[in-house]
C-alpha cells in the first residue's frame, strides 16, 4: 500500500530525513517510533503530499506522491500533531467544510454519526476554540475519518491526552483497522507503539534503525531486560537477555540493586542509539 | 464548483466577524477619516475640473475601499492560516485544483472588498448630488477587488512571517493609497514620481473608475487592470503549485 524509497529531506544545513526505505501492507497498523526531532513528522507531510522531498520516491496504492498529490489526497486522512483546526468554526462547521472540500456523500448523517462516536455531538455548535485539547483532538480524528480514507496518517495523536481518552483513541484506530483501513502512526509512546502496531520503524537522527513487528525487534536484543538505576549519576544501566534465567544469573552475580522485566520498545531504542527516547 | 468550501469558510468566518462590535468600524475608520478631513474639511475650498472636491474624491475612497479590504483580509488569511494556525493545510490536502482554492480564496476577498466599497457609495449618494454608478465604474470597482485579493493571495503565500505581510502594505498599499490619484489628480504628480505611480494598479482603477464611458483612455486602463489581475492570479497559482512545508 505504501512504498517509500531512498527519501531525503534537508532543512537548511539539517537532514530531516536521511535515505529512509520502507514498505507498508495494506490494512497494517505501521508506527514510527523515534524522540522528537527524529524525522517522524517530515515523513508524515511528505507522504501526506504536504512536503516536497529533496530525493527518493514514495508511492501510495500505487499512486506516485510527489507527481500525483491530487490522486494521493483522494484517499487520505491526516490527523497532524499540530492541531489545524478552525478555531473560528464551530465543530459542526469544521467537518461540514472539510466534507465539501473531500466531497463526502450523505454528509451530515456521517458527521452526525462521527461527532456521536467521538462524544462531542452535544458540542457541536460550540467554537473550536472553546473545546478542551483533548476534544480537539478526538475532532481531529473525527475529521481525517470523515471522508473514509483508505490510507489514515496519524501523527503523534494522542500527544496530551489523557490515559483515559488516550485508550479509546486506540478503541477507534483499532476500529479503523478492523475496517480495512491501513494506518500510518508516528508516537514516541512507547506503550502506545505496543499497543497498537503491527510493524514498527525506529526512527533516530532521520535513519531507521530498526524496522520490524514490536516482538522480532525485543527479540533480536534479548526479551528480557536487567536494569540498574546508578543513583549518582542519575541515570540507567542496561543489560538484556534472551532468557529469563539468563537474566537472574547474571543478577545473582551482581550484588547491585537490579530490575528484572520484559524488554520494551524503549529498550531496543536504548541498545541501538545509547539514548532514550523521551 | 470545488471552490465553493473554500468561498463558505471565508464568508462563515466574515460574518462572524462583522456581527462583533468594532470590527466594522475598524474596517471603515480610514476611508471615514479620508471623506471627513478631506472630503467635507479641506474639499470644501476645492474644485476639481468644474466638479466639487466631494465628487472626485467618493470615486477615489471607492477604489481605494476596495484595495485595502480586497487585499488585506486575504493577505493576513492565507498568511497567519499557513504560518501559525495551520488550516491552510485542510485547503491544500483537499482534492481540489490549485486554482479552486485560489477562486474560492479571491472571491472571498472580492465580497469583502465590494461590501466596504459599498458602504462608501452609500455615503456617495448620501451626501454628493451628482454621485451615479457609470459601466466603467463598475468594471474598475469589480477588477480592483480581484487584483487586490489576487495581491493579497500572492502576498499571503510568498510572505515569510506576518510582519512581512505588514511591510508589503507599507511600501505598496500606503504609497498606492496617497499617489494613484485618490485624492488628487495623476496630472498634478511631479514629473519625476509619474513613471512610478504608473506602475502601481490603483492608477489604472483611479482613471476608470471616474469616467463615464469607455474612450480610449479608460479602455487601455481596462486592459492593463487585466494584465495585472491575470498576473498576480498566475503567479498565485505558481506559488501554490510549488509549495512545500
Amino acid at each position: 500500500m505504501i512504498k517509500v524509497e531512498g527519501l531525503v529531506k534537508h532543512y537548511v544545513k539539517i537532514k530531516a530525513i536521511d535515505g529512509i526505505s520502507f514498505e507498508i501492507k495494506q490494512g497494517e497498523i505501521f508506527g514510527l517510533l523515534g524522540p522528537n526531532g527524529a524525522g517522524k513528522t517530515t515523513t508524515v507531510k511528505i507522504l501526506t503530499t504536504l512536503t516536497k522531498p529533496d530525493a527518493g520516491k514514495c508511492f501510495i496504492n500505487g499512486f506516485d506522491v510527489i507527481k500525483e498529490p491530487y490522486e494521493i489526497r483522494k484517499f487520505i486522512g491526516v490527523v497532524p500533531q499540530e492541531n489545524n483546526l478552525d478555531r473560528d468554526l464551530t465543530v459542526y462547521e469544521n467537518l461540514f467544510i472539510y466534507g465539501k472540500l473531500h466531497k463526502v456523500k450523505d454528509l451530515k448523517v456521517k458527521i452526525r454519526n462521527l461527532l456521536e462516536m467521538m462524544g462531542l455531538w452535544e458540542r457541536k455548535d460550540t467554537l473550536v476554540s472553546k473545546l478542551s485539547g483533548g476534544m480537539q483532538r478526538r475532532l481531529l480524528l473525527a475529521r481525517a475519518l470523515l471522508s473514509d480514507p483508505k490510507v489514515l496518517f496519524l501523527d503523534e495523536p494522542s500527544i496530551g491526552l489523557d490515559p483515559q481518552i488516550r485508550r479509546h483513541l486506540w478503541e477507534i484506530i483499532k476500529k479503523a483497522k478492523a475496517e480495512g483501513k491501513t494506518i500510518f502512526l508516528t508516537t514516541h509512546y512507547i506503550e502506545e507503539a505496543e499497543a497498537l502496531c503491527d510493524r514498527v520503524g525506529i526512527l533516530s537522527k532521520g535513519k531507521l534503525i530498526a524496522l520490524g513487528a514490536p516482538s522480532e525487534l525485543k527479540k533480536s536484543v534479548g526479551n528480557f531486560t536487567v536494569e540498574y538505576y546508578m543513583d549518582k549519576e542519575g541515570s540507567i544501566k542496561l543489560w538484556m537477555f534472551k532468557t529469563k534465567e539468563e537474566a537472574y544469573e547474571f543478577a545473582k552475580k551482581n550484588d547491585l540493586p537490579l530490575i528484572i522485566r520484559e524488554t520494551n520498545l524503549e529498550d531496543v531504542f536504548i541498545k541501538l542509539t545509547g539514548e532514550r527516547i523521551e | 464548483m470545488d471552490w465553493y468550501p473554500v468561498l463558505l469558510r471565508e464568508l462563515i468566518i466574515f460574518k462572524r466577524r462583522l456581527l462583533k462590535f468594532g470590527y466594522l468600524l475598524s474596517a471603515m475608520m480610514l476611508p471615514i477619516i479620508y471623506f471627513v478631513v478631506f472630503g467635507l474639511g479641506l474639499g470644501r475650498m476645492v474644485q476639481i475640473g468644474g466638479k466639487s472636491y466631494l465628487s472626485f474624491l467618493i470615486p477615489g475612497l471607492v477604489a481605494m475601499t476596495s484595495m485595502t479590504n480586497s487585499y488585506t483580509w486575504i493577505a493576513n488569511s492565507i498568511n497567519l492560516n499557513r504560518l501559525y494556525f495551520k488550516t491552510f493545510q485542510v485547503l491544500y490536502l483537499a482534492p481540489i485544483s490549485y486554482s479552486a482554492i485560489i477562486i474560492g480564496e479571491v472571491l472571498a476577498g472580492m465580497i469583502k472588498g465590494l461590501f466596504a466599497a459599498s458602504l462608501i457609495i452609500a455615503v456617495g449618494f448620501l451626501t454628493c448630488p451628482n454621485f451615479g454608478l457609470t459601466l466603467p465604474f463598475i468594471a474598475a470597482l469589480f477588477l480592483s477587488c480581484f487584483l487586490f485579493a489576487s495581491l493579497g493571495f500572492v502576498v499571503g503565500m510568498l510572505s515569510k512571517g506576518h510582519e512581512e505581510t505588514a511591510t508589503y502594505s507599507n511600501f505598496f498599499i500606503l504609497p498606492m493609497g496617497f499617489f494613484c490619484g485618490t485624492f488628487f489628480p495623476i496630472e498634478r504628480i511631479p514629473y519625476f514620481l509619474k513613471p512610478i505611480v504608473y506602475l502601481f494598479p490603483l492608477t489604472y482603477i483611479n482613471i476608470l473608475i471616474r469616467k463615464e464611458a469607455f474612450d480610449d483612455s479608460a479602455l487601455i486602463s481596462f486592459l492593463v487592470l487585466i494584465f495585472y489581475s491575470c498576473a498576480l492570479f498566475g503567479i498565485g497559482f505558481g506559488a501554490l503549485k510549488k509549495y512545500s512545508e
